[in-house]
């Protein structure tokens, strides 16, 4: 079953789709970057008019086919000013934003880690003759159910 | 000052005096019913719940009646009211802006409150009962104070206005506006119940299972009325905003997501405190957080730090939110501490590979998943403290991260529900694991047939097969041992519930990873086509009312019915309001939205169309969740506590 579902993920995964076509492309580029005027929102998502200008632009790059998709958002980045980008950079400051969910996910993963180690080797005590007792009554009153029914 | 107006306006802040004052005396009542036992005392509680809670309904009749008298010497009726204004959404427009919205928050606490009394009539005595009261009403009581003091809803407006604006014009053209945000809050305050009990049993020391059983059904109907809450508000993003997504990573739904993690994780893993009597310092600390979340996030959305869509103009409400939030976070870590002694839970979990263990990486895929969101809503704000430079943490971010940790989630909700309690065997998982694991094989196999691509979506489809096939496998062994009774209990309505979730992880990832979109400048009588599909331009529609232009394209699909969908012009405000028309398939949607600008008489226009496979199955899945939640709710047949733990529920015999 395992060899059956990676061979079909495989394939799946991998096969060729053709080429994207042109507004494929756009669309992908503009949900990369950010409307300059609208507070969060994605080139791709926003009416507002500088989000135009810059959809604009996008398409007639992807138009011309000479640039990537990351060489046309770094040409919009440059021309429209740093704040564009939607997706933190890795560097400086930024990079903490991806670093630190990664660092999150290490100790999340250790710390479950170590508390399943601990209780593995806990050891909960003799039952003392309370608990015996306990369970006892219990025992005896569900026998006593059992066999009633 | 003595117009008609200034009346309603004293009459209703009078009526919010009442309703602080009525919280502070109940929560001095409840707190000294609690500390001297006294009989007397506590028969005060319910009389000062009944009323804050009319105090409430007053306040906020009065605003309605301003509202709909169209009374503008108020303040708030000039902001957001217009006599252009239909009836409907004026009714809705009382919670379209800041203070009328604390003051629906003011009104549904009001309610849960005295619902809670109500509920607890018989307890009056019990000092659990009588704290988790006194939280409820020192809750009520800063909300009575936000809204008399920082955002005051009847102040009295500037002489001489006779007609406003009216609500965003977001806000006044969809019908979700009377139903998602009372839905949220409903979920939002809700919370509030079991918080109130958690610091009840920290404060008595009785933190042992009782009040967590009690409390189970007002945790569950408060997240049931979240998760709604947050469909519907996709639903209306996807069905009015025009941009064809359902959810846009925006601060204010995060916000809302932040606390619905939160509960969700609390959710599973207080199955373990009932059944093992585990994690009761985690548990303690999931709730507390999801109450100090919604506080957040009403703190970072509602004060003018975070812009977004949602964000109303700034207030002075944003210190005051700050502070009760780090009030509320000092208390329960002190209180958590302070009763540390008595947390700690004996027993140990004793396998990974148990319900108990799945449970636990299932909170620590949630805690990160809350983490992510956490991280990226207020990272902005900290690169601004630090640098003074403005960055943007957007979409992209969020669907690059949160994506493994859904497939991590689908990948534990496929096996979690087959595992049984303590410990399983290998061969035990297989042969339970043999018709899920099967299901998504067949799931991926149709998806590659059909011709989807990529990673990502394919091992959505597959483990969404897989996941789906251990819900129905325990909603199927429950109704052949029970019959209809197999289908209501928590655990088979959490079954499913998880199909839900799994329906909108799918549609989810087929309309993320396989919408198209296309423009097309349409004629009159000469058909474009995209996608297999035609579109025609029949005609360009335009209407006029009062208070607004719409201009709609009638565009006939594949020669069938037309789709209409618009551009409104709001003449009070001068926004222009695109609406998309959706024509909704079982197989995909076609979505279609018009262009500015657009001429009536040219006979053309400029739409674009979005195809989106699947989407509909989002709003199935969402009302699944509805459904299980109700069903859950419903006792189902419990264990015999005499049982061994690992027993099947209503059977002796061990499977």
């Amino acid at each position: 079953m395992a060899a059956i579902a990676s061979a079909l993920l495989l394939f799946g995964g991998l096969r060729d789709t053709g080429p994207r076509s042109q507004q494929d492309r756009i669309d992908a580029i503009t949900s990369r970057l950010a409307c300059p005027t609208c507070q969060g929102e994605s080139v791709y998502v926003s009416r507002a008019s500088a989000a135009e200008a810059i959809r604009a632009e996008v398409a007639r790059q992807v138009g011309s086919g000479l640039r990537t998709d990351d060489e046309t958002i770094a040409y919009i980045e440059q021309r429209f000013g740093g704040q564009v980008l939607l997706l933190p950079r890795s560097t400086g400051i930024d990079s903490l934003v991806w670093a630190l969910p990664i660092a999150a996910l290490i100790c999340g993963a250790a710390a479950l880690g170590v508390v399943f180690r601990k209780w593995r080797t806990a050891d909960d005590g003799d039952p003392s003759a309370d608990d015996s007792a306990l369970v006892d009554a219990a025992i005896a009153s569900k026998n006593l159910t059992d066999s009633n029914s | 000052m003595f117009a008609a107006g200034g009346v309603s306006s004293s009459i209703g802040r009078a009526f919010l005096l009442v309703g602080i004052i009525g919280s502070l005396f109940g929560a001095l009542a409840s707190i000294s019913s609690a500390r001297s036992r006294d009989r007397t005392v506590a028969r005060l509680i319910p009389r000062f719940a009944i009323l804050i809670f009319a105090a409430a309904v007053g306040a906020f009749a009065i605003m309605e009646y301003a509202m709909i008298t169209r009374d503008f010497s108020m303040a708030y009726v000039q902001k957001v009211g217009s006599t252009a204004t239909p009836a409907l959404y004026n009714f809705a427009a009382v919670w379209s802006a800041l203070e009328g919205s604390l003051l629906m928050w003011v009104l549904i606490l009001a309610g849960y409150t005295v619902a809670v009394c109500f509920w607890l009539r018989k307890k009056m005595d019990d000092v659990l009962a009588n704290w988790a009261m006194g939280v409820m009403f020192i809750v009520s009581m800063f909300f009575f104070l936000l809204s008399f003091g920082p955002a005051n809803p009847f102040a009295v407006g500037a002489p001489g206005v006779f007609d406003g604006p009216g609500p965003n014009p977001l806000l006044q053209n969809h019908i979700l506006v009377m139903f998602h945000p009372p839905l949220l809050y409903l979920g939002y305050v809700g919370v509030t119940v079991p918080f109130a009990f958690a610091i009840g049993a920290l404060v008595t020391g009785r933190v042992g299972e009782g009040w967590l059983l009690a409390t189970r059904r007002w945790t569950l109907f408060a997240w049931g009325f979240l998760t709604f809450g947050i469909i519907l508000g996709s639903w209306w993003s996807y069905e009015v905003l025009g941009w064809s997504g359902v959810w846009a990573w925006d601060p204010v739904e995060n916000a809302s997501l932040l606390p619905w993690i939160t509960a969700t994780a609390y959710i599973h893993s207080v199955l373990v405190q009932e059944r093992r009597g585990m994690l009761r310092v985690w548990n303690l600390s999931l709730l507390v957080s999801t109450f100090s979340l919604t506080i957040l996030g009403t703190f970072l959305t509602r004060s003018g730090v975070l812009n977004s869509v949602h964000a109303f103009s700034e207030s002075a409400i944003g210190p005051w939110l700050l502070t009760f939030f780090a009030v509320i976070v000092l208390v329960s870590i002190g209180l958590i501490g302070w009763r540390g002694d008595r947390l700690h839970a004996p027993g140990s979990i004793d396998s990974v590979v148990s319900r108990e263990g799945a449970f636990l990486i299932n909170n620590v895929l949630f805690a990160l998943f809350a983490f992510v969101v956490l991280l990226g809503t207020v990272f902005p704000l900290i690169v601004e403290a630090l640098q003074s430079r403005s960055i943007t943490v957007g979409e992209p971010f969020f669907d690059q991260l949160v994506a493994p940790i859904g497939l991590a989630l689908l990948t534990i909700m496929a096996i979690a529900p087959v595992l049984p309690w303590r410990k399983a065997s290998s061969e035990l998982l297989s042969t339970r694991l043999f018709w899920p694991a099967w299901c998504g094989v067949g799931a991926l196999g149709i998806s590659v047939v059909v011709g989807a691509t990529g990673f990502m979506p394919l091992l959505t489809f597959a483990l969404g097969g897989f996941a789906s096939g251990s819900a129905l496998r325990q909603v199927v062994m429950a109704t052949r041992k029970q019959g209809l009774r197999g289908l209501v209990g928590r655990t088979n309505g959490g079954m499913i519930v998880h199909v839900g979730v799994i329906l909108i992880a799918v549609a989810l990832a087929a309309s993320n990873s396989f919408t198209h979109s296309q423009e097309l400048f349409l004629k009159t009588g000469t058909p474009a086509y995209f996608s297999g599909h035609s579109f025609e331009l029949i005609k360009i529609v335009e209407e006029t009312t009062d208070r607004a232009i719409s201009v709609q394209a009638l565009i006939s699909i594949d020669g069938g019915k037309a789709y209409a969908p618009a551009i409104t012009k709001y003449t009070k405000v001068g926004m222009n309001i695109g609406t998309p028309s959706v024509k909704t398939g079982i197989l995909g949607d076609i979505y279609l939205t018009l262009e500015p600008p657009v001429k009536q008489d040219s006979g053309e226009a400029h739409i674009k169309v979005f195809i989106k496979p699947l989407l509909v199955w989002l709003w199935i899945g969402g009302f699944l969740m509805a459904l299980g939640t109700l069903l859950a709710a419903f006792p189902g047949r419990r264990r015999k506590p005499t049982d061994a733990t690992s027993a099947l529920i209503g059977s002796n015999d061990v499977e």
